[in-house]
């Protein structure tokens, strides 16, 4: 088996990773409430990846990529610029879990925020007309995501378990399908 | 760890790691009644921090941990988070003959959080005059980066930086070490400042 010098971006929060070059690894490591989106054109072998926080930014704050609202659009522009095209980017999602409930302190919002993440992020993945092709979303388990470039393969793992295949053909991978 | 300008002066910041010294110094003695051994407490850390940093703060984002979470609520909304990797958590379980991925264990776990989470707030709420609640701890076994970010955002505060109040309890006689967190909400630092003079 060829093994290829490969380059790991991590997306921190807030942050959004890119890469044009087949053998790059975007990665968002411990998705909890936070949601990774990653936008990817298998074709030209072009990938994104960011790590969104919040749905959207608070009237009057500043908005920055931590909010769906300004990540969704400017992880667009950002694939489309390193050579991306738009009809043919897939989206995948991956965290807004629940690990823990806040529910019933006070000023606390009606519903999860990994939830609403996952809301706003969808909302804006359809007004953007991008076609979300895979996810691996809700639940109480933080996850780990990783796209590998050239593979167009995007793997979720969560604590203690293994990687595993959540877009893209695992035989490219070498590793197994999800369930 | 890159630096912030801080919103808080020198003598704040010693305010609150007093705080947290006596508050850490009662959980302490309560772990201590519940296991029936000594604990030993560090000089807490005070520090305003990034949150790509405050995360980052006990460990690497993939690093798991036993995390047990007390939700604080009351004039001040906060966090009580205790960290405890899986080995010291199979030593302190172990006191009481338990494994730490069992009901019992948990149970057990959510029961230190209670205690250890209880004792330090109240010393917090006594010295500020500030009414403080615990919720009911919630106990997991995940990714660090998971808990403490899920911890930080799960009110859905849009916070930039977050203080952490972060000291370790080290259980004598035992190779068991607990990193114990207090992570007060958007704007409970400042009434914390506020009740206490500063």
């Amino acid at each position: 088996m060829l093994t290829a010098v490969s380059t790991e971006h991590l997306a921190r929060m807030g942050e959004q990773v890119v890469s044009a070059v087949a053998g790059d690894v975007l990665a968002c490591v411990g998705l909890g409430s936070c949601i990774g989106l990653a936008l990817i054109d298998r074709r030209a072998d072009v990938a994104g990846l960011a790590h969104i926080m919040l749905p959207e930014a608070p009237a009057g704050a500043p908005a920055s990529g931590k909010h769906a609202d300004v990540a969704v659009p400017a992880l667009l522009d950002a694939v489309l610029a390193a050579g991306g095209a738009r009809h043919r980017l897939d989206a995948v999602i991956v965290g807004g879990a629940a690990m823990f409930s806040f529910g019933g302190s006070t000023g606390s919002p009606a519903q999860e925020i990994g939830r609403r993440n996952e809301e706003a992020v969808r909302r804006l993945l359809t007004a953007q007309r991008l076609h979300l092709r895979a996810e691996a979303v809700g639940g109480t388990r933080g996850r780990t995501m990783r796209v590998r470039i050239g593979q167009g393969v995007v793997t979720v793992k969560e604590a203690g378990g293994r990687e595993s295949v959540l877009f893209g053909s695992a035989d490219a991978a070498g590793l197994r399908r999800a369930a | 760890m890159s630096t912030q300008p801080s919103p808080y002066t020198e003598l704040q910041l010693d305010a609150l790691r007093e705080l947290a010294n006596i508050g850490s110094g009662q959980a302490a003695a309560a772990l201590s009644s519940l296991l029936g051994k000594a604990v030993d407490i560090s000089v807490p850390t005070a520090a305003l921090l990034p949150l790509n940093d405050a995360v980052a703060v006990a460990g690497e984002p993939d690093d798991e941990r036993h995390g047990i979470l007390v939700p604080i609520v009351g004039d001040m909304l906060a966090s009580v988070v205790l960290l405890v990797p899986d080995a010291d958590a199979h030593t302190l379980t172990a006191v009481y003959g338990l494994d730490p991925h069992s009901a019992d264990g948990r149970s057990m776990l959510q029961e230190v959080g209670n205690i250890v989470g209880t004792s330090y707030i109240n010393v917090l709420a006594q010295m500020t005059g500030m009414a403080l609640e615990p919720s009911p701890p919630q106990v997991t076994h995940d990714m660090l980066g998971a808990i403490l970010a899920s911890v930080l955002l799960g009110r859905g505060s849009d916070l930039e930086v977050a203080l952490i109040l972060d000291s370790d309890l080290r259980v004598e006689e035992e190779e068991c070490s607990i990193s114990f967190l207090l992570l007060p909400d958007t704007g409970g630092v400042d009434d914390l400042l506020t009740r206490i003079g500063l």
